[in-house]
């Protein structure tokens, strides 16, 4: 047998290809008459056929939205387009639940859908965004503290303690400080187990153990939601005193609180305690009117609202917890001084002149002088006083 | 036999019971202590005294009632909080009816949340009065903060197990209660059975020199 026995000549490869044409639309054939739609199944009104003629997608999308909004756009498919048949699938499908009814479907959007998808959406933005960002934040906060802690060490009393203290808070004003610091510590570790529990938690305690901890800390986040909310009130009127905004701070910010040189002057809450007080008191009443929400799920029945709730109670959570861990650090350990405020009450005379002069003067009607600031710019009262 | 079963049997027998005795050892141990006698002539009733020692000793004076209002209010808020949530919460009485047979009627449990939550921020205020303020800072020791921190951990575990749905966390409650009961015999929380012996000790003595406690 020779090569030129096999040279393929065209009708040949016509009748070839004709061939293969024939056993393709066969089969083809034959596998669509082995698909059979389900024993029992209907045809809806708008849908010629059960499978295949409008895709999957347009489908859940009809489902999904209803059939007066957008994104379905099913218009250009002549098979929903035929007279006196539903214009889409939403309403076939409706107009098959209830032949005779007026579709009236409960949503949280109030408007007629099958399929509740705003809770797909809220479950989506609560697992994709809030729970992995939640806990990047804090670590990163955490990080950002350690890190400053690091580099500028303990910030000292320029000059050293002068070992004469001026009052600075009434013993009201530091039960009231120490009852929100300490039902907020008691709120933000039961909420973060509730919010990342599942996240953090069971990879390293398991899921029974989680299932335990998640139900005492839901109850006692609870319980404690009423007394956080006692405790907020009394500050934000306790500290309202001192706490709206002065020309001093418009200086205050241009200089940088003395990071940008020179001393930063400040009355007796400086512009970074003044915006931390102003956020306890927005964030807090939010945190609180979200809290009492979802404590009390009944107030309102569009779940739009308590779906917003999580998620604001959620962010403001996290927003109040990473200022709050900056605030204790600066409080405490990372500034001379600062304490004593809270502790004792009063605070060295050196620290008061150093971080709020206006203060001082105000009190002792003596003149703070900031001749060593001036020769140390950045090294005044660039991290505030707590 | 359960954690449950041994904090809630073995465990809590024991704990009551030297609870009960210690306690009454303690208390039997301060009225043998008597007094010294008095030989001046009685210008007033002791008895009478004793008791207004101890109604009296419920309101602040006048001038430190402006100073003192918080702690005033968490000290009030705390114990009757406190009573409130031991005696008429539903669980408690149940506990107390297994052992006793004794029952009562309890609270809702929207009351029992209440009480809890107003006990919960009394005691937060006087502990945090206790280091904030100087004068207290100065007369409070160790004894102090365990006997706070101990009735906090009670109350909090009572309160983290309210669902009822893990043993558990009943057996975590039960035992900060054994601990407790263990413990409050031998520390100031004592004064919750003698306040009114030093209170009337002192206006009996005010009141037989014929003088306002």
């Amino acid at each position: 047998m020779t090569v030129t026995a096999f040279k393929l000549h065209p009708l040949r490869l016509l009748v070839a290809a004709i061939t293969l044409l024939c056993l393709a639309m066969a089969s083809t054939a034959d596998a669509q008459s082995s698909v059979r739609p389900p024993e029992g199944a209907v045809d809806s009104p708008g849908i010629t056929a059960p499978l295949g003629e409008a895709s999957d997608a347009d489908i859940w999308r009809q489902l999904k939205y209803g059939g007066t909004e957008p994104p379905p756009v099913v218009g250009d498919n002549p098979i929903l387009e035929v007279p006196g048949r539903p214009q889409n699938v939403f309403e076939a499908l409706m107009e098959e639940i209830r032949p005779s009814e007026t579709v009236n479907v409960t949503s949280s959007s109030g408007q007629p859908r099958v399929m509740q998808v705003l809770g797909e959406e809220w479950r989506l933005l609560r697992r994709e965004i809030i729970l992995p960002y939640a806990g990047w934040i804090l670590v990163t906060v955490l990080g950002v503290i350690a890190l400053f802690g690091i580099v500028r060490g303990r910030i000292k009393i320029r000059g050293g303690r002068s070992g004469k203290y001026i009052p600075r808070f009434s013993m009201a004003h530091r039960i009231a400080h120490w009852f929100l610091a300490s039902s907020f510590i008691l709120m933000a570790i039961s909420g973060l187990v509730i919010l990342l529990g599942r996240t953090v938690l069971v990879p390293i305690i398991g899921k029974e153990a989680n299932a335990v901890l998640t139900s005492a800390m839901l109850q006692g986040h609870n319980l404690f939601g009423p007394v956080f909310i006692l405790s907020l009130l009394i500050v934000i009127f306790k500290f309202m005193k001192g706490n709206f905004f002065q020309w001093a701070d418009a200086k205050w910010i241009i200089k940088g609180g003395g990071l940008l040189g020179g001393h930063a002057s400040s009355h007796h809450y400086n512009f970074g305690e003044k915006t931390w007080y102003w956020i306890v008191v927005i964030v807090g009443l939010i945190m609180s009117a979200t809290g009492m929400l979802l404590l009390f799920p009944w107030v309102t029945e569009v779940l739009a609202w308590h779906q917003l709730s999580t998620v604001l109670h959620a962010g403001g959570a996290i927003l109040m917890i990473s200022i709050a861990m900056g605030h204790a650090y600066i409080g405490s350990i990372g500034m001379e001084g600062s304490l004593d405020s809270m502790l004792r009450g009063e605070v060295d005379e050196n620290w008061a002149k150093e971080h709020h002069d206006l203060w001082y003067e105000e009190v002792t009607g003596k003149k703070a002088s900031h001749d060593e600031d001036e020769s140390a710019p950045g090294a005044a009262t660039a991290e505030g006083s707590a | 036999m359960t954690f449950l079963e041994f904090t809630e049997g073995p465990m809590f027998y024991f704990a009551a019971a030297l609870f009960v005795v210690a306690g009454l050892w303690r208390l039997v141990g301060i009225v043998r202590l008597g007094k010294k006698p008095d030989l001046a002539p009685a210008r007033g009733s002791a008895a009478t005294g004793f008791l207004k020692g101890n109604l009296r000793h419920f309101f602040p004076r006048g001038l430190f009632a402006q100073r003192t209002w918080m702690h005033l209010l968490g000290g009030y808020g705390f114990h009757l909080g406190l009573f409130v949530l031991f005696f008429f919460a539903a669980p408690h009485i149940a506990f107390i009816e297994k052992f006793t047979g004794l029952s009562w009627p309890a609270l809702p449990r929207w009351g029992f949340i209440i009480a809890a939550e107003i006990a919960f921020a009394g005691l937060i205020v006087l502990w945090v009065r206790r280091f904030s303020d100087p004068v207290m800072r100065l007369i409070s020791d160790w004894d102090d903060h365990v006997g706070t921190w101990l009735t906090f951990i009670v109350m909090l575990t009572g309160c983290l197990a309210l669902q009822e749905a893990h043993d558990s966390l009943r057996a975590i409650h039960m035992l900060s209660v054994n601990i407790w009961l263990i413990y409050f015999p031998f520390s100031r929380l004592m004064h919750a059975f003698t306040f009114f012996l030093s209170r009337g000790a002192t206006g009996a003595n005010y009141g037989r020199k014929g003088m306002n406690p």
